[in-house]
């Protein structure tokens, strides 16, 4: 492809890409953070233009995934060592404020397996389905579409027992003297 | 809880369910000038282009010293088969001329693709713009792309290229490609007036 035809063919698709894995970083990171993985998504795309594939989207997610787990990796690092420094110098404990409505739902996502937890963010706020989620993951799509199955069923799970546990909790609470 | 419930309640916690449309427009200018970097050619192409030469030597050795076969005549069937070397390392290309593509290629055909074999491609000739008659060409490809090849970027089964080469290396940087990549065959036909 000549330069001409890959400059409008990248113009072309950039926008969508642009607004689609600039949302899935705002759910996944800081948004400095966001900002740079995006550009660096964006650059990737540039360079492998021809291995886009006609339904761009997931692929685009799948880059914006490995470029996030690269960004992440060095972020980790960093903590790492400002964990060292809190150890020494702890901060003033933060206050804890009040719960926020869905506190049961990000408890029981926080309680599955990441992968897991993964796969039903792809589904429920990316709109993918299992084929597409295949892509970003790169798996097949008969095992995308298993795991998402198991995933919505640990879920549900972890709903029943937080409804569940809450309920016990008020009761003892009540019971105090 | 149905599914659909369940993707109402993750929807709910969505982080990016109200975030506005970009604000600003995003320099996509900056990311299309970004040089993509050529990597410094490592060994394995040298040894691919190395070995293709051999072939190369091999062929033209056999052709020469061959014992004189028993129909001495010039057959349009037999005709020699053609081994080249497709680079695949990405570089940035100046526009392609007639004058330069007259200049450099010792050897340019027409040739619809019969065979991709891993990074092999075999090519039956259909027409030679210049240079001897071949009957079939094969394509060593040094890595999985040909940015630089006009059309689709690589080549596929039963599709009709243009090739040019110089000295056994395929010419890329808009001098190879699709036969019906815009202005492709106009450049050919200039070329080999």
């Amino acid at each position: 492809m000549d330069l001409e035809g890959r400059r409008r063919r990248f113009e072309a698709l950039a926008p969508a890409v642009i607004e689609a894995v600039r949302r899935y970083l705002v759910r996944r990171t800081d948004p400095a953070t966001a900002d740079d993985v995006l550009s660096e998504t964006l650059l990737v795309c540039w360079r492998r233009l021809e291995e886009i594939p006609e339904d761009h989207l997931p692929w685009a997610y799948g880059v914006a995934r490995n470029c996030l787990a690269n960004a992440d990796r060095s972020r980790r690092r960093q903590a790492r060592l400002f964990a060292r420094i809190a150890t020494i110098d702890p901060p003033p404990p933060a206050i804890a404020g009040p719960e926020p409505r869905d506190g049961e739902l990000e408890a029981a996502m926080a309680n599955l397996r990441a992968a897991d937890a993964e796969l039903l963010r792809l589904w429920a706020w990316e709109d993918l389905s299992p084929p597409q989620i295949a892509v970003v993951l790169g798996i097949s799509a008969n095992a995308a579409s298993i795991r998402l199955h198991r995933a919505k069923e640990k879920l549900r799970e972890e709903l029943r027992k937080a409804g569940a546990a809450a309920g016990h909790e008020g009761e003892t609470e009540g019971s105090r003297p | 809880m149905t599914d659909d419930d369940l993707r109402a309640l993750l929807r709910r916690a969505d982080p990016a369910r109200d975030l506005p449309a970009s604000p600003q427009r995003f320099p996509l200018e900056d990311i299309m000038t970004t040089a993509t970097p050529a990597p410094p050619a490592p060994r394995k192409k040298i040894a691919l282009a190395a070995a293709a030469l051999v072939l190369v030597a091999a062929g033209i050795g056999w052709l020469t010293l061959r014992p004189e076969e028993t129909t001495p005549t010039v057959t349009t069937q037999e005709l020699r088969t053609v081994q080249l070397t497709a680079p695949g390392v990405q570089a940035k290309c100046v526009e392609p001329t007639a004058e330069v593509l007259a200049e450099r290629a010792d050897f340019a055909f027409a040739g619809t693709v019969t065979a991709v074999e891993g990074a092999t491609v075999t090519l039956d000739v259909t027409r030679v713009y210049r240079g001897d008659a071949a009957g079939q060409v094969r394509i060593a490809q040094a890595g999985d792309s040909s940015e630089q090849m006009m059309g689709s970027g690589k080549f596929e089964n039963g599709k009709k290229y243009l090739v040019a080469s110089s000295q056994g290396s395929m010419l890329i940087c808009g001098y190879s490609g699709e036969a019906d990549a815009e202005g492709l065959q106009g450049l050919y036909d200039r070329a080999f007036a």
